[in-house]
C-alpha cells in the first residue's frame, strides 16, 4: 500500500522541477495546508481538500473533506472510486492529479498545475494597462468606422438616389400657382412680394439627398423639399432657367426687357468675378443670379438693390435709346415723372409723362379740391346736412371720394353718382312726392327730359309740380321764372338754362353750345378722363401708408399730398415727389445705435422686375401700353371716362 | 595699454553679439516667437474684416464669392492640417521641422474656427454641410483640449510617479500579490476568498469610465481590504487579533496604495491620450464629410 507522489513545478525559464516522494500509507491527504501529504499552494484549494484512499490494489477512492467538490472525468463529485489502470485524473482548483499504476503495486500520482497562476500584473500587459488601447477600440478602427459611415450615408446613398431618380414629378397645385400671372400690387411696400406663408409639406417622405440641402427652402417651394432634382436636374450644372420656367411660365413672369436689350444694357461681368463666372459656366442674368434659394422661409424673393443698379446705374451709356433715366441708387433716384392726362377723351385719352414741378393735368373736369375740403363753407354745411361722413377736422374726408380698392394699393375709380351724387343730385323738379332727377352722362337724354317736362307743364300744368333751383347757395329759393313766349321757346330756354346756368352741368363740366338745331344735340360736354395711376412704373400701396409722421386719416393723406387743401383747379397735380418718400424710406431710424432704415429702400420696394417689357418712347394714345405683354396691363389700367 | 583697449573692445563686441536662442527647449507654442500665431491671427482678422465689410443679399453663406474663397482656404487648411499625421511619421524630413509644423498645425487649426465658421455664414442646419462644420469644430476643440492637457499634465504625471517606471509600478503590485498569495496560504476558506478577490478581481486600469473618474471602490482589492479591516477591527475589540489577518490587511493596504499611484498615472495618461481618440478619428470623419460636402454642393449646384 504505497503512493508515489510526483509534484511538478514550473521554473522561471519554463523548465519543470519534479520532486518525487514515496509514501507508504493507504491514505493521502490533499490540500493547501502544510500538513497535507500533497500540498497544493493555491487559494482555490481548501486547507484540507480531499482524501485519497487505496481500497484495493489498483483501486483508489477520492473523497472531499473540505466541502468543495473535485472534478473527476469532467464531473464535480464529492466522492468517487477510481480504477488506477484507467489512468484517471482528479482536478482540484488549478491542479490536476493524474493517477497511474506505479512499480510494485504502488499508485503513482502526478500533481501538476494546469491553470497558470493569476498574474495580477504582467509586464506584457503594460501597454493595455497604461494606454487607452486597453479600454477603447483603436483610433484606426474608429476612424474607419466613422469615415465610412459618413461616406456611405451622406455621399453614396444620396448619390445613388440621385442617379436612380427618374423624371421629377412636380406638385400640380404648385405648378398651377406658379403659372398664374403676377398681379400688380401684390403686396409691395416692404421689399418683398407676398409669397405663400403656409408651408405645404412635401409629399413622399424623406429623400436621402435632402441631407445635401444647404438650408431651408422658401415657403413657396417647400413642397419640393424632398424633390431635389425638380430644380437640380443635371449633375454639376447650376440650376438652369429652364428648371424655373417649368413652373414659372414666360406668360406668368414676362421678360423684364427684350433679351437682346437686356444683354446690351447689362454691366459687363469683368475681372476675377467674371473669370470665375465664365470658368464655372455661370452666365449673368439667370433666374438664380438674383433669386437665391435655400436661404430660409421667405427669402427667395429678396434680391439685392445692386442687382438693379448694376444695370440701371449707367444704362444710358450702354443703351443709348432707352427712355429710362439712370438710377445709381435710391439716394440718387431721379424725381418722379408723372403720367398725366394731356388730352381727355371718352374712349382714347392721351397720357404724357412730365416732370412733377410745374406739371398741369387736363382731366377735362372742373373740380376745386379746396372748397370741398373746407370746414366752414357751404360744402361743409351741405355735407353735414346730408349726414355725410366727417373727418377729424369736420371737413369732408378724402376717403369719401377716394375709396381704397380691394388691394388697398390705389383707389376705386371716381363715380359721379356714388361720390358726388349726395350733393350734386341733379334734381330739377318736385313732382308730388317724387323728386325728379336728371341722368348723369347722358346730355341728349337730359335735354329731352327738360324739354318734355317744360312742354307738358305749358300744355297741361299739374298741381304739386314745382321746379327746383339748381343754385345751391341759396337753399329754398324758388328758381327764376322761365321767360315768356310760346311753349317751344320756353322749353328751349329751360334746356339752355340747365346746360349753361349755374349750379348744374357747368359746376363740373365745360359745356359747349354747338348751336345745333336739334335741341338734344346742341350742348356738348367736354370729355373727362380722371387719372387713376400717376406713377404706373412703380407701386405705392396706400394701405400701408395710412399713418405718416404720426398722423392718421385725412391728416396722413395731406401730409404727402400737401397742396390738395389749397388746390383751386383740377389741373393741379398733387403727387408728392421722391424727396417725400425719402423722409422714411432709407432714412435712418431715430433711435440711438440703430442704423436701420425706418422703411425699406430697395428697388423692389416700389418696382417689380417681372412686369413685362416697358414701353419705349412717347406713351401712345390711350396709355394702354401695348408693349407690356402681361402683368400690370391685365390689372386694368381701366380708364374711366365719365361723360 | 593698447592690449587693454583691445581687450575691452573685444569684450564690448562679445556683449553686443546676441547669444543664440536656446530653441531646443522651446515648445511648439513659442516656436520662432509665435510666427504661426501671428499668421493665424492675421488670417482670422482679414477673414472677419472681409465678412463684416461685405453685405451679400440675402445673407452671408458659402455661396457668395467670399463664401467660396473662405471655403477653398478652409478645405485646403483642413487637408494640410490632417497631413501632420503623415509628416510626423516621416522623421527628419525637410524643409520644416516637426516642431515648426506642429506650431503651424496648432495655430492655423485655431484660425480655422474663424475661417470655417464665417464660411458657413452661420447658416446651420441638419445636413452634410453643417455636419462637416460640426466635425471640424469637434476636431479643433479636442485639439485645444489636448494642448491644455499637455500644458499641465506632464508635470503632475512626473510628480506622481517619482522615479518609478510603469513597469516598476506593475512589478510592485505583482510582488504584493505574491506576498499576499503566500501569506494567505494558512487561511481558512472565507478569508482565502477575500484574498482571492484581491488577486483575481482586481483590475489596475479597468474601463474608460474608471480610468477617467479614478473611482475603483468596487474593485476586488478595495472590497477585500474593507472586509479585512472590519474583521481585524472586530478581532482587536475582542482582544483576539489574528496575526495572519493583520498581515493580510497590511499587504492589502500597501497594494491599495500602489494601485492608487498607478491609477493616478493611468488617469493622467488616459486624459493625455483620450483627446487623440477624438481628434484623430473625427478628423478622418471630417475628411469624409468634407468630401461629401464639396461633391454635393457642386453636384447640386
Amino acid at each position: 500500500m504505497s503512493f508515489i507522489v510526483r509534484q511538478v513545478a514550473k521554473r522561471a525559464d519554463g523548465g519543470d522541477i519534479i520532486r518525487t516522494r514515496t509514501l507508504v500509507q493507504a491514505e493521502l491527504t490533499v490540500g493547501r495546508g502544510t500538513d497535507c501529504d500533497i500540498q497544493l499552494a493555491d487559494l482555490a484549494v481548501m486547507l484540507r481538500h480531499a482524501r485519497l484512499v487505496q481500497i484495493t490494489a489498483g483501486k483508489v477512492s477520492v473523497e472531499t473533506t473540505g466541502g468543495v467538490p473535485v472534478e473527476v472525468g469532467g464531473k464535480f463529485v464529492t466522492r468517487a472510486d477510481l480504477a488506477v489502470a484507467e489512468n484517471p485524473t482528479i482536478d482540484i482548483g488549478p491542479f490536476r492529479l493524474s493517477l497511474s499504476p506505479g512499480e510494485d503495486g504502488a499508485v503513482a500520482i502526478t500533481a501538476e498545475r494546469v491553470v497558470p497562476p493569476i498574474e495580477a500584473a504582467d509586464a506584457a500587459h503594460e501597454t493595455s494597462i497604461f494606454s487607452l488601447s486597453g479600454a477603447m477600440p483603436t483610433k484606426r478602427r474608429m476612424a474607419w468606422v466613422g469615415g465610412l459611415a459618413v461616406l456611405v450615408l451622406l455621399l453614396l446613398v444620396p448619390l445613388f438616389h440621385f442617379i436612380g431618380e427618374g423624371e421629377p414629378a412636380l406638385p400640380q397645385t404648385m405648378v398651377a400657382e406658379a403659372a398664374r400671372p403676377v398681379t400688380p400690387g401684390q403686396g409691395f411696400g416692404d421689399g418683398k412680394l407676398s409669397v405663400p406663408t403656409a408651408r405645404p409639406a412635401a409629399a413622399g417622405g424623406f429623400a436621402p439627398d435632402e441631407s445635401w440641402s444647404s438650408g431651408m427652402l422658401s415657403d413657396a417651394h417647400a413642397s419640393l423639399s424632398n424633390n431635389c432634382s425638380a430644380c437640380h436636374q443635371k449633375a454639376f450644372v447650376s440650376v438652369t432657367d429652364g428648371a424655373c420656367q417649368a413652373c414659372h411660365t414666360a406668360s406668368a413672369l414676362p421678360d423684364h426687357a427684350a433679351p437682346a436689350r437686356m444683354a446690351k444694357g447689362r454691366l459687363p461681368d469683368g475681372g476675377v468675378m467674371g473669370a470665375a463666372h465664365s470658368a464655372f459656366n455661370l452666365p449673368q442674368g439667370r433666374c438664380t443670379s438674383c433669386h437665391k434659394e435655400h436661404e430660409g422661409a421667405a427669402t427667395v424673393m429678396t434680391v439685392a438693390e445692386s442687382f438693379c443698379t448694376d444695370c440701371h446705374g449707367g444704362l444710358k451709356s450702354r443703351l443709348a435709346d432707352t427712355a429710362v433715366a439712370n438710377v445709381p441708387g435710391w439716394a440718387k433716384h431721379p424725381d418722379f415723372r408723372a403720367t398725366l392726362v394731356s388730352s381727355p377723351s371718352a374712349d382714347k385719352p392721351v397720357f404724357t409723362r412730365a416732370a412733377l414741378s410745374g406739371a398741369r393735368e387736363k382731366s377735362g373736369l372742373i373740380y376745386p379740391h379746396d372748397i370741398h375740403q373746407s370746414t366752414t363753407n357751404a360744402v361743409a354745411n351741405m355735407a353735414q346736412k346730408q349726414r355725410l361722413p366727417q373727418g377729424a377736422d369736420g371737413a369732408l374726408p378724402c376717403s369719401y371720394c377716394h375709396k381704397a380698392d380691394s388691394d388697398q394699393v390705389r383707389f376705386k375709380p371716381i363715380d359721379m353718382e356714388a361720390n358726388c351724387g349726395a350733393c350734386h343730385d341733379l334734381a330739377f323738379a318736385r313732382d308730388g312726392g317724387t323728386v325728379r332727377t336728371l341722368p348723369h352722362g347722358k346730355p341728349a337724354q337730359v335735354a329731352g327730359i327738360i324739354r318734355d317736362f317744360t312742354l307738358s307743364e305749358s300744355f297741361a300744368p299739374r298741381a304739386g309740380v314745382q321746379r327746383l333751383s339748381f343754385d345751391r347757395h341759396l337753399p329754398g329759393k324758388a328758381p327764376p321764372p322761365l321767360p315768356g313766349g310760346n311753349p317751344a321757346a320756353r322749353a328751349q330756354a329751360a334746356v339752355v338754362s340747365v346746360f349753361t346756368g349755374k349750379g348744374l352741368c357747368t359746376e363740373c363740366h365745360v359745356v359747349t353750345d354747338t348751336g345745333a338745331a336739334d335741341l338734344t344735340r346742341r350742348f356738348a360736354i367736354a370729355p373727362v378722363s380722371i387719372n387713376d395711376h400717376y406713377l404706373p412704373q412703380g407701386q405705392f400701396p396706400h394701405g400701408k401708408h395710412k399713418s405718416y409722421d404720426a398722423k392718421t386719416g385725412q391728416a396722413a393723406c395731406v401730409a404727402c399730398h400737401t397742396g390738395v387743401t389749397k388746390s383751386k383747379v383740377s389741373t393741379d397735380v398733387n403727387i408728392p415727389g421722391v424727396a417725400n418718400c425719402r423722409e422714411c424710406h432709407g432714412a435712418p431710424a431715430k433711435t440711438l445705435l440703430s442704423t436701420t432704415a425706418k422703411a425699406g429702400a430697395s428697388c423692389d420696394t416700389c418696382h417689380g422686375f417681372h412686369d413685362g417689357v416697358a414701353p419705349t418712347g412717347a406713351l401712345p394714345a390711350g396709355h394702354v401700353q401695348p408693349a407690356r405683354v402681361a402683368g400690370r396691363q391685365a390689372a386694368g389700367r381701366s380708364r374711366q371716362t365719365p361723360a | 595699454m593698447a592690449s587693454k583697449t583691445q581687450a575691452s573692445r573685444a569684450m564690448t563686441g562679445k556683449a553686443v553679439t546676441r547669444a543664440p536662442r536656446d530653441t531646443a527647449h522651446e515648445g511648439f507654442l513659442n516656436h520662432k516667437r509665435g510666427r504661426w500665431a501671428k499668421v493665424a491671427i492675421t488670417l482670422s482678422v482679414v477673414a472677419l474684416g472681409a465678412y463684416l465689410l461685405t453685405d451679400p443679399v440675402p445673407r452671408h453663406n458659402g455661396g457668395t464669392w467670399l463664401g467660396y474663397l473662405l471655403g477653398s482656404i478652409g478645405a485646403g487648411m483642413i487637408v494640410w492640417l490632417s497631413l501632420l499625421g503623415v509628416r510626423k511619421r516621416v522623421i527628419g524630413s525637410k524643409p520644416f521641422s516637426l516642431k515648426g509644423w506642429t506650431s503651424a498645425h496648432v495655430y492655423l487649426g485655431l484660425s480655422l474656427i474663424v475661417v470655417g465658421t464665417l464660411h458657413t455664414g452661420f447658416q446651420l442646419g441638419w445636413n452634410v454641410h453643417t455636419l462637416a462644420w460640426a466635425l471640424m469644430m469637434i476636431v479643433i476643440l479636442s485639439g485645444l483640449w489636448g494642448i491644455s492637457l499637455y500644458a499641465t499634465l506632464p508635470e503632475r504625471l512626473s510628480a506622481n510617479r517619482g522615479e518609478v517606471t510603469q513597469l516598476q509600478m506593475l512589478e510592485a503590485i505583482r510582488t504584493l500579490d505574491r506576498q499576499l498569495d503566500i501569506a494567505a496560504q494558512p487561511l481558512d476558506a472565507d478569508d482565502a476568498a477575500l484574498v482571492r478577490m484581491s488577486l483575481e478581481e482586481c483590475r489596475i486600469a479597468g474601463s474608460l469610465g474608471q480610468r477617467l473618474s479614478g473611482n475603483y471602490a468596487n474593485d476586488g482589492n478595495a472590497r477585500a481590504l474593507a472586509t479585512i479591516i472590519e474583521k481585524v477591527m472586530t478581532g482587536r475589540r475582542t482582544g483576539r487579533v489574528d496575526d495572519r489577518l493583520a498581515q493580510i490587511e497590511f499587504l492589502l493596504e500597501r497594494k491599495e496604495a500602489a494601485l492608487a499611484q498607478a491609477r493616478r498615472h493611468i488617469r493622467m495618461k488616459t486624459q493625455l491620450e483620450l483627446w487623440l481618440y477624438v481628434h484623430v478619428p473625427v478628423t478622418i470623419a471630417l475628411l469624409a464629410a468634407l468630401l461629401a460636402h464639396i461633391i454635393s454642393v457642386f453636384l447640386y449646384w
